[in-house]
């Protein structure tokens, strides 16, 4: 199992979990949170921006959907601009679920 | 070194910190968050009765995301099992929506105090 976590704009979240959801993946959770990138925030004007809004989505999923879970997010959370959010993915040794105590997700 | 990540009821996370605390393992760390499981969030947890005539036509009633605490507790590769079980015991309600718990390796920790490193700077 891998989890996923991928911090993105706060207006794509919602396309983002609806197009994850039509292609089955329903579980996540979100963590609105504030960081800065590359770019070392944003300045508009005189105004320098150190730390930005944004979503983190977490989701854990089986090895074998990480790679179409990555093509999702790309897909609905891309603009072509600074910003649009870093994907990363780390390992997970198990899962339990604590109403039935069962492992695995 | 392994991070137990822990997502579960908000009201539950007074007796998980003390049932942890008298065994041990007083340190973690608490985030608010929202999400949704394989229910898809309208497991009518957070629902109230509505007349029908407020309701939006077609619509699914309850909560798109529901709000759960987000628990990250570091523990040591033996303490691990008994952490588990001890969260499963004092949050399983039998309902849905109780949470998940998910196990995570851990390379190194910093102590920032006194700069200890590994295994000792996890209590």
């Amino acid at each position: 199992m891998k989890m996923i976590r991928a911090i993105l704009r706060p207006e794509a979240t919602e396309g983002v979990a609806e197009a994850l959801a039509a292609s089955g993946f329903v579980s996540m959770t979100q963590i609105h949170v504030f960081g800065r990138g590359k770019q070392k925030g944003i300045t508009v004007g005189s105004i320098r921006y150190e730390e930005l809004p944004k979503t983190m989505i977490l989701m854990v999923v089986e090895d074998q959907s990480v790679d179409d879970v990555i093509d999702i997010i790309k897909d609905r959370a891309f603009t072509g601009n600074f910003g649009d959010g870093k994907i990363f993915v780390s390992p997970v040794e198990a899962a339990y679920t604590v109403r039935t105590g069962a492992t695995g997700l | 070194m392994k991070e137990i990540i822990a997502i579960i009821r908000p009201k539950k996370v007074g007796p998980t910190r003390n049932a942890l605390e008298e065994l041990g393992f007083p340190s973690m760390t608490a985030t608010a968050v929202t999400g949704r499981g394989l229910q898809r969030g309208i497991a009518g947890e957070v629902n109230m009765d509505c007349p029908p005539e407020l309701l939006v036509p077609n619509r699914p009633s309850g909560m798109k995301y529901i709000p759960k605490r987000f628990l990250s507790i570091m523990v040591q590769n033996s303490d691990v099992d008994t952490v588990v079980k001890t969260i499963i015991e004092v949050n399983q309600s039998g309902q849905i929506g109780d949470g998940k718990i998910f196990i995570c390796p851990l390379d190194t920790a910093v102590r920032v105090r006194t700069d200890e490193r590994g295994e000792s700077a996890v209590l």
